[in-house]
């Protein structure tokens, strides 16, 4: 058959229809034979080659499974069928025809939740029909398809229950997400899962992982699943393991992938027009004059020409605008490399790999560069023991992390020009602008800004399984992690940190080590076939302590030196941090199942924190789970269902997710001289607490999964209930308490609840590559938390915007019910108010807020803070959900994702409290409507000079965040298998992908001129969503190729 | 198995001690039971000043909104002009309050733990009274401006969130028994032989006398009050000698730039130019900004008048605020015998934009009416160099003002963006042009010791008293260019809103005056008068300060947290 292709092939066109005679006959020809040796490569979807997938010829049970490159030989009749079956997998069946018979291209699809797959649970694994708790996976195949700078980016939406949001909106090269498991609850330290990557608690940063490196992510979710991490597993757990060699033919992978960053759109500014016809009304409603408007009209001959320079004026008759955002926004570059060799033998096993990945940011000097080198090596000594070690090591510099020219490049006046009139950049204030607004461009100039940080790390990894007698094991899990952080600025003086002052620089350097030391002992026992018993104890230290310094001084000698060497420069000041934690664990866990049909998994950790208080340091963790495998019952007898399950679970976890001596108080300093004798004062700043105390959060969660027709859909449900206690939350103190800084303590008790639900299907399973399939997965969750009781019995605690009964951190403010009209009603209500209506203090223009209740309960014609601030909304979404659907045709696949969140609020300092929308017309604003004396406005106040930023300008800022977006749509195309051979490779695949291309619904975006809504609070106070006005958001094209030969 | 269970025993022991905290680079509470402790924490409440004396929240409480300064364009148009938007939210008040019960008690740390500390007795006194005084300075501020407030008389180490306010008599006893304390403690003699800013007697005896004069003026007052208030400023004039006090014989000199340790200087809060301890950013470090801006807040904006241009010497234009019209015109009435007028403002300004002729006028064609000889059509108006503004401080005519080489601005002109310029800190020597002072502030000068026994004789019906020492005052006045004679006032002169004029003369800007005008009951009838842009929003309950929202939001258990009348 070969050689008739071949020959096709070879030949010119006139020969073709012999060609087609000749293959009829030869296929013809095929059919009389019986059997036939059938032969065939099997590939993942991504056109990876399978190996080990059980290839059986239907009815005869003669079977074999596929080697290292996917490939397969197997004898059986012409017409016969062959099943394909593979872990992971969704099983096939093709039925062989006269076609088809020595090049079979067959694609498996992965079928997720599948019962056989082996999951990665805490200290072990399990097959998913024996694991009780609640865990979510993700393949590396979905970890593939987002080619995102980091693990996290790619994990966001792939899971229900994982909210992973950018933090503050932030854009930069190198910025880390926020990841939230199941809502929040603690946000003192740090709510972030604990990361565990092959086993080890990891405390790098995810920046420090290459996506490329990783095999599975699954993530605890359920107090049964995180409770053997004790304390640090209270805000979830997610896992990952990195990829190791296996016993075969040495893999060589190669994966490559560029393309170009994009902002999503611009921020709306206003041109020259806009922006000289709102400074003509900000000064005419702005200048008082006694109590007297200073100005007749905005357009006062008098108000122009004191107010405008000559260039100003030039402009406004030319109609030449500047556009600054323009000038700043250049096009990112992203890549990312890597290469890989891995093998073994049935002795020893090894992998390594090597991975660059660069991205520069949307403006010049913005840049986040990582270089990683992983190695690991599995060697069996003799029948007992074996032994195995893993490296990871990372480098990663990021540059421009804190440059921000928005500040400038928003409000610098479109009316002027950004140069000089010989061409060069004016690097000086930006006039019209109160000497206030540097030129932007000045820090783009080569040398003025450096912000530099480098980051090195090792993480390693070494394990010893021994096995003492069947079934009893000891395993020495151990890690070490070395991270150092150097972080170097400088500004030169005419930049827009310095404003033609002094030359400042500045030095940072962090280093710290992590160390785990853990003994487990395993036992599995299997007692009359049915009884399967498998219990694992742990002894586990752990440690991590950092030191770090930083210096600064100015008056650089020359730009040159940068911040290498603070000898050349003046006024030194440093300051030094230390921190050390230990936890010492111990840990049991029983793992019992009756006929695989009821499993039982009973898990107890004690573990003792050095962060808190004496006495209050050791604790210990229960937990329970049960799950039944209803689908094995023999009275359970529907043909449709290939698996069913129920799981419930209900344990405690604890939290000291504090940073360390919380418990001791603290005192800052100060400094002062007396003369010329310099001194450092302190004072009390952080009052000690030694009641600090652990953190519980009791989960009960109850999870469903199912599969259906041979597991074409599968699928998982939950529903859960936590219930945090002794809630550990910074606490701002009245003044008088003389301690000004907020304090860490057990502030009350809060509630989660939630459903998720995940869903994959194919919808349509082509058999081969040719045919069309198409697969969705779908991942849905709903959480609802609220805090249920404040200490001392406290309902409404405004200092820190927590309220029983309603979630974490809401958003607490007056309401806006529109802008004071110049009207007579509004004049007298405002009187009636005591609000101010003559002169310049007048409110007529300005927002307008609600009175909403008073000393009495009802509305008091007064607004007050104490009694007309409301609950203006919560960042907590109503849902959140992923969808990605998989089509594949020909060899051509292409995976699109949608990302949704709804029915939160978000507070954008785009465009309000921010220094963008601040309506004093000295500055550029953003493009709103804004009141003046005859239109009526509602929504935007007055421009006025006056203020510097519009009184109660937060409540501009308060929007619906809602929205569903594109988060990446991949098109790809695996080369043929024939194709490959002749190329000696196993497997190519080529791909394009776009991220964030596309907003499809966000009303903060299509009717508020934002440009992206995602954002979340910081890791330490993650409920309190706010846009920061800093990069826009973006969006990236890239185009990659993977091989592996 | 007995090897193993012992190697687990002593692991598990071993491990123990880990979980013993052990922190290296923090100080924790304990830390002011040391020497080293007890003097670190009286030089952070000696820093605090710093948050009075130099800083901007506080130049907003005391300056602005008063008769003296009115709104600058840049100036907070909220608590100058007492509008609605000044309010319990305002950012300043709470800056205000938060400093000084952080202070407070950084003092109480220092006075508790003195009796653990081991050192010398004398010197721990002295230092216990230095901690007492810099605390009745703090409580001082807040029972002025807020009334009844918490009064924490010990050192608070736990976490509380509650609080109650003490009745303002109690405050006041509390601040007079800390001040008398202080004056026993405190170096007895002459200023200049302790360290620039240390407390003196003196110092404390200052204080003291003001304090028994406010709440003589207050609803805690006492019968004794001004009786006290007159004996303890007569005391401090008395023993001038002991604590080489002298009237400077010049007012120039007073506040000239460098001479902050001068004889007439009772207590300074400290500044240096070294810029590791000295802004910007680095007077205070966390959370406290304690940098001196006070050379910035009433720069007006020379730098849009023809041949200015922005520098060093003439200061960073804050426009904070901006002279009333009757500080300008009125209240020195002759200025040529006073001469404090000139001394205290800025008039002229040199062109000092090096870009000629750029941004230089030039003279019309045809020349205007009375041009001086030497104009020329076409030319310059003036060069780089010559006076460039001038304000004569009488009215010139639209023609006077067209012929002028300098651009003119009578007072008819003065807006809020341009006045004349109250020099008494401007600052030449700092590092950059943005950078905040490197002066030290004054927070007490002896001149205002006699006005004090001033004041509180003429509360007495001491008149006669009262006279004498205004009338040194006014002598100093009028050194060396007056008619001292013409300066003298008698009895019949002297009434209370004499003494108010005879304050803003002297000490104009010194950040005292909105307490002047309160103490006084004279705020709303002053603003009324003299501040047209207040005058149409101030009310009566704006003779205290509103209660800070966070204060009251945080207080979340036992009773809320009252607010002022009004607020």
């Amino acid at each position: 058959m070969r050689q008739v292709m071949y020959s096709c092939f070879a030949k010119g066109k006139p020969r073709l229809l012999l060609c087609f005679v000749s293959m009829i006959l030869f296929l013809n020809n095929l059919h009389a034979q019986s059997p036939v040796l059938v032969k065939g490569i099997i590939t993942h979807q991504n056109g990876d080659p399978i190996i080990g997938v059980s290839v059986v010829v239907k009815a005869t049970g003669k079977g074999t499974t596929t080697l290292a490159d996917g490939s397969f030989e197997i004898e059986a009749p012409a017409n016969g069928t062959l099943v394909f079956t593979h872990t992971g997998f969704v099983g096939q069946e093709l039925k062989l025809t006269g076609t088809n018979q020595s090049g079979l291209a067959i694609r498996l699809i992965e079928a997720k939740n599948s019962l056989d797959e082996v999951v990665v649970v805490g200290y072990g694994t399990r097959k998913k029909s024996d694991v009780t708790g609640a865990i979510s996976s993700v393949t590396e195949q979905a970890i593939k398809e987002i080619p995102a700078a980091n693990l996290t980016q790619a994990l966001q939406g792939q899971a229900a229950g994982i909210d992973i949001q950018k933090n503050g909106g932030n854009s930069k090269p190198g910025a880390t997400p926020t990841i939230l498991i199941r809502g929040s609850r603690s946000i003192s330290a740090t709510n972030e899962p604990l990361f565990v990557v092959d086993g080890i608690p990891f405390n790098g940063s995810i920046n420090d992982l290459n996506q490329d490196d990783v095999a599975s992510v699954e993530i605890l979710k359920d107090a049964s699943a995180t409770a053997i991490y004790g304390s640090r597993g209270a805000n979830g757990v997610i896992l990952i393991t990195t990829k190791r060699g296996k016993t075969g033919r040495p893999l060589v992978t190669f994966s490559s992938y560029a393309g170009f960053v994009k902002i999503q759109d611009k921020f709306p500014v206003m041109n020259t027009q806009e922006f000289s016809e709102f400074k003509k009304w900000a000064l005419y409603n702005g200048r008082y004059t006694g109590n007297n408007r200073t100005y007749s009209s905005p357009n006062d001959s008098a108000l122009i020409l004191q107010n405008f320079s000559p260039e100003e004026l030039q402009s406004m008759k030319t109609g030449r605008s500047t556009d600054w955002q323009d000038l700043i926004y250049k096009n990112g570059f992203i890549t990312n490399n890597q290469i890989g060799y891995s093998g073994g033998t049935e002795l020893t096993q090894f992998a390594l790999s090597a991975g660059y990945f660069k991205e520069t940011g949307i403006y010049p000097g913005q840049e986040f560069e990582r270089f990683s080198l992983k190695a690991s090596v599995d060697q069996q000594f003799g029948k007992r023991i074996k032994v195995g070690v893993s490296l990871l090591n990372t480098y990663t510099i990021t540059e421009g992390e804190g440059a921000n020219p928005m500040g400038q490049a928003l409000r610098a006046s479109p009316l002027v020009s950004p140069y000089n009139a010989d061409g060069t950049i004016l690097n000086d204030f930006v006039p019209g602008s109160a000497s206030q607004v540097w030129n932007p461009l000045a820090n783009f100039v080569p040398g003025a800004v450096v912000q530099a940080r480098k980051r090195s790390g090792t993480f390693t990894t070494l394990y010893a399984d021994v096995s003492i007698v069947k079934g009893l094991k000891y395993r020495f899990n151990s890690g070490i992690e070395l991270r150092n952080d150097v972080y170097g600025e400088f500004y030169a003086s005419k930049t827009t940190n310095n404003l033609g002052g002094l030359s400042t620089a500045q030095n940072r350097t962090n280093f710290r080590t992590n160390y785990t030391l853990e003994n487990i002992l395993t036992y599995d026992k299997t007692i009359d076939t049915k009884h399967k018993i498998n219990f694992t104890g742990l002894f586990s230290l752990q440690e991590q302590s950092t030191q770090g310094n930083e210096f600064r001084n100015n008056t650089i000698a020359s730009d040159d030196l940068q911040y290498y060497n603070p000898t050349y420069g003046a006024n030194l000041v440093g300051e030094g941090s230390e921190e050390k934690w230990d936890i010492i664990s111990y840990m049991g866990r029983l793992n019992y199942s009756f006929n695989d049909k009821y499993l039982l998994t009973l898990t107890v950790r004690t573990d003792a924190s050095s962060r808190l208080a004496p006495g209050n340091q050791d604790n210990l963790f229960p937990s329970a789970a049960v799950a039944w495998n209803i689908h094995r019952e023999s009275f359970f007898d529907v043909k449709a269902f290939t698996n069913l399950r129920l799981r419930g679970s209900y344990g405690k976890v604890g939290n000291t997710a504090i940073s360390a001596y919380q418990t001791l108080g603290a005192l800052s300093a100060i400094v002062y001289n007396y003369g010329d004798a310099t001194t450092t004062g302190v004072f009390l700043s952080n009052v000690p607490n030694p009641d600090l105390s652990w953190e519980y959060t009791s989960t009960l969660n109850i999870g469903l999964d199912f599969g259906l027709f041979k597991n074409r859909i599968t699928g998982s449900a939950e529903v859960y209930q936590q219930k945090t206690d002794n809630l550990l939350l910074p606490q701002t103190l009245p003044a008088t308490s003389g301690v000004p800084n907020a304090i860490v303590t057990n502030v009350g008790k809060t509630e989660n609840k939630g459903i998720e639900i995940q869903i994959s299907s194919v919808n349509f399973q082509g058999k081969t590559r040719n045919s069309f399939s198409w697969a969705t997965d779908l991942n849905f969750s709903i959480n609802r938390g609220k805090i249920t009781q404040l200490a001392g019995g406290v309902i409404s605690d405004p200092a820190n915007s927590r309220f029983v009964g309603h979630p974490i951190g809401v958003f607490y403010d007056f309401q806006k019910i529109g802008i004071w009209q110049a009207t007579a009603a509004d004049t007298a209500l405002a009187i009636l108010q005591g609000q101010t209506v003559n002169g310049v203090g007048t409110v007529i223009g300005n927002i307008k807020r609600a009175d909403l209740s008073g000393p009495n309960g009802k509305p008091d014609n007064r607004l007050d803070a104490t009694y007309d601030r409301k609950i203006l909304g919560s960042s907590q979404p109503d849902w959140e959900g992923g969808m990605t659907n998989r089509f594949s045709f020909r060899g051509f696949d292409l995976a699109v994702f949608i990302f949704a969140r709804w029915g939160h609020t978000i507070r954008s300092t785009l465009h309000g409290g921010g220094f963008a929308n601040t309506f004093q017309g000295t500055y550029n604003n953003i493009k709103t409507p804004y009141w003046t004396p005859t239109n009526g406005e509602n929504d935007y106040p007055k421009p006025n000079a006056n203020n510097t930023n519009t009184p109660n300008n937060s409540l501009l800022g308060f929007f619906e965040g809602s929205f569903v977006k594109i988060r990446t749509i991949s098109l790809g195309y695996n080369l043929p298998t024939s194709f490959l051979k002749k190329l000696g490779l196993r497997s190519a695949r080529i791909y394009t992908t776009a991220e964030d291309p596309f907003i499809l619904f966000s009303p903060f975006v299509n009717k508020y001129g934002g440009i992206d809504p995602e954002a979340s609070g910081s890791s330490s106070s993650p409920s309190n969503a706010t846009l920061n006005l800093d990069t826009p958001a973006n969006w990236s094209m890239i185009f990659g190729l993977n091989i592996s030969f | 198995m007995i090897y193993t269970l012992f190697l687990v025993a002593l692991i598990t022991s071993a491990c123990r001690k880990k979980l013993e905290e052990q922190p290296r680079s923090i100080l924790t509470p304990e830390f002011f039971q040391t020497v080293q402790g007890f003097q670190q924490g009286l030089d952070a409440a000696y820093a605090s000043t710093r948050l009075i004396w130099g800083n901007q929240d506080y130049f907003t409480i005391t300056v602005i909104g008063t008769d003296e300064f009115k709104r600058g364009i840049d100036g907070n148009s909220d608590i100058n002009v007492y509008s609605s938007a000044y309010n319990s939210t305002t950012g300043v008040i709470n800056a205000n309050w938060r400093n000084a019960y952080t202070f407070i008690n950084t003092c109480n740390g220092v006075i508790d733990n003195a009796p653990n500390v081991p050192m010398q007795e004398s010197l721990k006194k002295r230092m216990v009274a230095e901690a007492k005084f810099i605390r009745a300075n703090w409580y001082f501020i807040l029972v002025q401006f807020w009334g009844d407030v918490t009064l924490n008389k010990t050192f608070q180490n736990e976490p509380t969130t509650s609080a109650v306010r003490n009745p303002r008599a109690e405050v006041y006893d509390f601040i007079i028994q800390d001040l008398k304390d202080a004056s026993v403690d405190l170096p007895q003699g002459l200023i200049k032989d302790v360290q620039p800013g240390r407390a003196t007697k003196a110092a404390a005896m200052h204080v003291l006398a003001k304090v028994y004069l406010t709440r003589g003026g207050s609803p805690a007052a006492k019968a004794t009050d001004y009786q006290d208030a007159y004996a303890t400023a007569k005391s401090v004039i008395e023993n001038r000698n002991i604590y080489g006090l002298i009237l400077l014989p010049d007012f120039a000199r007073v506040y000239e730039e460098g001479n902050e340790a001068n004889a007439e200087v009772i207590w300074t809060s400290q500044h240096t130019s070294n810029l590791a301890f000295n802004g910007p950013n680095n007077s205070g470090i966390v959370n406290f900004s304690a940098d001196n801006i006070y050379n910035h807040m009433w720069v007006p904006q020379y730098e849009r008048q023809p041949g200015m241009i922005r520098s060093t010497q003439y200061g960073r234009p804050y426009i904070r605020c901006t002279p009333t019209r009757w500080l300008t015109d009125t209240v020195w009435g002759n200025k040529t015998n006073d001469t404090r007028y000139s001394k205290t403002f800025q008039t002229v300004w040199y062109a000092n934009d090096p870009n000629t002729p750029s941004t230089y006028p030039k003279w019309p064609t045809p020349l205007p009416a009375g041009a001086p000889a030497g104009a020329v059509a076409g030319q310059l108006k003036f060069g780089f160099g010559d006076t460039a503004i001038y304000m004569p401080g009488t009215d010139r005519t639209n023609a006077q003002i067209a012929a002028s080489r300098p651009t003119l601005i009578p007072p008819r002109l003065y807006s809020s963006a341009m006045g004349p310029y109250m020099m008494k800190y401007n600052d030449t020597k700092r590092a950059n042009l943005n950078f905040p002072s490197i002066r030290p502030v004054i927070a007490y000068r002896f001149a205002e010791t006699y006005l004090i026994a001033a004041e509180a004789a003429f509360r007495t019906g001491n008149t006669g008293d009262a006279v004498t020492y205004i009338n040194l005052i006014r002598t100093r006045a009028a050194y060396p260019t007056g008619n001292a004679a013409a300066m003298q006032i008698t009895a019949a002169d002297i009434n209370i809103d004499f003494i108010l004029d005879e304050r803003t003369r002297e000490l104009c800007g010194e950040v005292v005056r909105w307490l002047d005008l309160v103490r006084t009951g004279k705020l709303i009838e002053r603003v009324k008068l003299h501040n047209s842009e207040a005058a149409i929003n101030i009310l009566p309950k704006h003779i205290l300060r509103p209660i800070p929202q966070a204060q009251i939001d945080a207080v979340t258990t036992g009773t809320p947290y009252p607010q002022n009348p009004g607020w």
